[in-house]
């Protein structure tokens, strides 16, 4: 019995079933109809004062139903996967059309093939709830035994396996199994009465072989890292300045400067800033970016989107023209273009929307130190905590947690919590220098636009000439 | 929602407390949610979606012997729900002992003695689709049109009804329901340049009735057009007004600062501050839990505590700490809360101020009216904030502001408090009205 089989049982429905839904779904005159089945288990476990004191477990099980009519969408979801449940869920997805049937599902089904980029070695529900109380006990220890100052440590390791069963009225089906495996560490250090709190962690599309001395140590390390360096920092003098963004996590400049502004429902609809540039020239030749789903367990990867197109790499930008946003199927069919597997969702509760993977910009050919040493007065930013954008306007903003001062070429100050603010277009053309240094930052990036989904962030370093940066 | 839903589920949640003591612990607690949600969106005119849902999920805590474990399912059969909770037992064994863990003192939770709270009206089952789409389209429709420079309005009627149960093995039982009925609008508009700012507005009621509908979309356009041609400003220190739509941002981090598990674990600016003056005299927050007409007002928190009017805030000295049972026992203090029911701010001296009022009083000064990211550092209290709004000269708003950021410390900037306006909302749990404060570090060019 294959995975599709496996589930279709589980879920206890026939590919006659799935068809009936379907016909149902269509029969107010929809264009398109898919149904998203969804069974996930996730576990956390949390080492608060020293002690491994709490576990949980969560499961939820359901399937939702989409109707399109044209662009428009019509969603419901059901917790009981009953025939009559289903149907219901059907007829009332059906009521955003309004005529008769005009499409049938084909009689063929076919399954859409994929490569698995995250495929299982030890599977999360074999692994006990004692296997992993070492990994946040050493993570403790480890932290404590850093530094002394170090006061408190809150560690979490969370699992997640998700089972999906997907079908259309294109007549396609296909089945994937979809893990996640989260570690964090918060460490807390105080110092004559100062409290400083730094957080790092690592998240990956895997099985339990995630969890490793390896991975504890580079979370432990990097949280006490970042933690002892708040007690040098400052909150900087504000204003707009030259901004060194270091290699990794800085890919948070991608994702809420241009990420969003790419996302093709809010260019469809002429709301981004970015709406009118398609094909045109918008930073310089060396700068290429991508939205990329196919990398083996990033936590951004989808072997196959919520609605049945593979995962893919997109290049969003190339040599500095806009090259494609990223579609789902609605966009993908105003654009008369194919979709790139970016239409995802948080669940069975929610209808798939464009959203990004794991974006980055591919390297450039300068060194990290010529950047820095090019800049007279200004900052390096290689630590956030949160961004958001306002599409339309283009105005982006990230939260820094800590970075440096440059002064006359030189890291020289420590500094920590401010914000800056930018315009994507602007800021996107002003990168005058790209490092030759690409990372991919590993940590629990999540989304919010409008529903909750897990990507990742790269960057090389880069220079932007000028941003807005907070201060006092 | 279907009163056989709900009997059933309650059973069920009933079951899980029972099938937890039969199978070895020595306490439980089984907390159900069940919520109804229906809403139409119309984008420039067109039905643009639907969604219709009914969800459900029991949470089941265990305590077993100073052990403890949290867990969750939407599935209530009775057999799959009896493997359910021997798993959790099983896995809930292997975790260390933690002896602050347990149920709260009995005689702290609700007993079921006051007035039911009327806060849920089921007109949404009697709703048609018809009348749903009609409300989302008339509200469009106030603009549709109107401004050449509007390019996309979406506007959505949503409904929700709510029913929560819980139970827990000391004899605790209460359950509640609220709806919600709310219209939003979000505008795009464009004027010279690339730019194409959006904003929105929205209002909601609990009682369908109550539902402001007019002038939704009207005051979206307004709020976007009110964008257009932002100018950058010098970086400097200025008066700030912030508006009541997005006040709740400088009171949040301050909430979360009195909150137990803050505290417990040394992440709190606020640490040690009971009982001490630490703000301007001019501000008091007061949870005002139980009045029934306040969206969010509840008698019971989710450990069954009876919640109480109270104070926070009296004149700037800090009058609560949220405690909840497990940082009670933890820290040796008396259990409080677990967090504010209805927070709200009341103005000094009784003194009613509008918005307008406040910026007239302000003279010179930068209004803000939106958020764009930024955070607070928790344990120091230090914060850097995006910010869009508006320059105004003698009280009149003269030009919106592009691309500039607050940052300070939330102890000092309270410290600077000037005026608390009257003009709260009544559009969400948190009642937080327009505010003003002096020498704010706005950083821009």
């Amino acid at each position: 019995m294959n995975n599709t089989e496996r589930l279709l049982n589980f879920f206890g429905v026939t590919t006659e079933d799935l068809r009936k839904i379907i016909d149902k779904a269509l029969s107010s005159g929809g264009t398109y109809a898919d149904l998203f089945f969804e069974y996930t288990v996730a576990n956390e476990m949390a080492l608060r004062d020293g002690e491994v004191n709490s576990a949980g477990s969560h499961i939820d099980y359901g399937m939702g139903v989409r109707v399109l009519s044209n662009e428009r969408t019509g969603y419901a979801y059901t917790e009981i996967t009953s025939t009559d449940a289903m149907m219901r869920a059907a007829l009332t997805a059906s009521g955003i059309a309004s005529g008769s049937i005009k499409s049938s599902t084909p009689v063929e089904i076919k399954n859409i093939p994929y490569k698995n980029r995250y495929p299982i070695e030890i599977e999360w529900l074999k692994a006990t709830v004692s296997s992993k109380i070492p990994f946040l006990n050493y993570l403790n220890t480890r932290i404590f035994e850093s530094d002394r100052r170090v006061n408190k440590v809150l560690a979490r390791v969370s699992d997640s396996q998700t089972e999906v069963l997907f079908f259309n009225s294109l007549g396609e089906i296909y089945s994937d199994v979809r893990p996640m495996a989260s570690l964090t560490a918060t460490c807390i250090m105080e110092e004559n009465g100062r409290v400083e709190n730094a957080s790092s962690s690592r998240s990956f599309r895997m099985g339990a072989e995630f969890l490793s001395m390896k991975v504890v140590e580079q979370v432990a390390d990097e949280a006490v890292d970042r933690c002892k360096i708040l007690f040098d920092a400052i909150q900087p003098k504000g204003g707009e300045m030259p901004v060194v963004m270091g290699a990794g996590s800085s890919g948070i400049l991608l994702h809420e400067a241009i990420g969003h502004a790419f996302e093709a429902d809010f260019n469809r609809q002429n709301i981004s800033i970015f709406s009118d540039k398609l094909g045109k020239k918008i930073c310089r030749d060396e700068i290429s970016v991508v939205d990329d789903g196919t990398i083996s367990f990033n936590r951004g990867s989808v072997n196959i989107d919520d609605e049945g197109v593979v995962g893919q790499k997109t290049y969003m930008v190339k040599d500095g023209v806009l090259n494609s946003y990223l579609h789902d199927r609605i966009s993908a069919e105003y654009y008369k273009t194919s979709p790139t597997g970016n239409g995802r969702r948080e669940s069975f509760r929610f209808m798939p929307l464009p959203r990004m993977r794991a974006t980055y910009m591919e390297s450039g050919k300068s060194r990290e130190s010529d950047i820095i040493g090019s800049v007279k007065k200004g900052i390096y930013v290689d630590n956030f905590s949160n961004g958001q954008v306002q599409i339309g306007a283009g105005d982006f903003t990230f939260y820094v947690k800590s970075g440096w001062l440059i002064e006359n070429g030189k890291l020289t100050q420590p500094i920590k919590d401010i914000n800056i603010i930018g315009n994507g277009p602007e800021a996107l053309a002003n990168i005058v220098a790209v490092g030759d240094n690409l990372k991919i930052d590993d940590g629990t990036w999540t989304c919010g636009k409008e529903q909750y989904c897990p990507v990742s962030c790269g960057m090389p370093s880069v220079l932007v000439s000028s941003l807005t940066v907070g201060g006092i | 929602m279907n009163n056989d839903i709900e009997s059933e589920s309650v059973k069920a949640a009933q079951y899980a407390v029972e099938r937890a003591i039969k199978s070895g612990c020595s306490a439980a607690r089984s907390s159900l949610s069940i919520s109804t949600q229906n809403s139409f969106a119309v984008r420039d005119g067109e039905l643009d979606r639907l969604h219709g849902s009914t969800g459900s999920s029991l949470f089941i805590q265990v305590f077993i012997n100073d052990r403890y474990g949290a867990y969750s399912t939407n599935r209530f059969d009775k057999r799959e729900l009896e493997s359910f909770i021997s798993n959790a037992i099983e896995a809930t064994k292997y975790i260390e002992k933690d002896i602050c863990r347990g149920l709260p003192e009995k005689e702290l939770c609700y007993r079921n003695d006051r007035p039911p709270l009327v806060q849920h009206d089921s007109r949404l089952f009697e709703l048609s689709a018809e009348e749903m789409k009609n409300i989302a389209f008339t509200s469009a429709d106030e603009i549709l049109g109107s401004d050449k420079r509007l390019i996309s309005v979406n506007c959505e009627f949503s409904g929700s009804l709510d029913f929560s149960y819980m139970t827990d093995s000391q004899g605790f039982e209460g359950a509640s329901k609220q709806s919600l009925y709310s219209l939003s609008a979000e505008c795009s508009v464009r004027g010279a340049g690339e730019a194409r700012p959006e904003a929105w507005w929205y209002e909601a009621s609990m009682f369908f009735e109550q539902l402001k509908r007019d002038g939704v979309a009207k005051m979206a356009l307004k709020r976007a057009t009110d964008k257009l041609s932002p100018k950058k400003m010098k970086s400097g220190r200025y008066t700030m007004v912030v508006e009541n739509s997005v006040s709740n941002r400088l009171i949040s981090p301050i909430i979360s600062a009195l909150n137990g598990a803050s505290i417990q674990q040394n992440n709190s600016f606020l640490k040690n501050s009971l009982g001490k003056r630490l703000f301007s005299d001019k501000m008091i927050i007061f949870d005002d839990a139980i009045n029934p007409s306040a969206m969010g007002a509840r008698y019971f928190d989710s450990e069954g505590i009876a919640t109480n009017p109270s104070s926070i805030i009296q004149n700037g000295r800090v009058e609560k700490y949220f405690i909840n049972s497990y940082y009670s026992k933890k820290m040796g203090i008396p259990a409080t809360i677990e967090g504010p029911s209805v927070p709200i701010m009341r103005p000094f001296d009784n003194i009613e101020l509008t918005l307008k009022e406040i910026v007239y009083n302000c003279g010179n000064g930068i209004l803000v009216t939106g958020f764009n990211g930024g955070n607070t550092n928790s344990s120091s209290g230090d914060f850097s904030f995006g910010i869009e709004g508006f320059y105004f000269e003698n009280g009149e708003i003269l030009h919106p502001v592009k691309e500039m950021n607050i940052t300070g410390n939330l102890i000092e900037l309270w410290n600077n408090l000037l005026y608390t306006g009257s003009d709260a909302r009544d559009v969400s749990r948190w009642m937080i009205p327009s505010l003003a404060f002096e020498g704010v570090s706005f950083s821009g060019i």
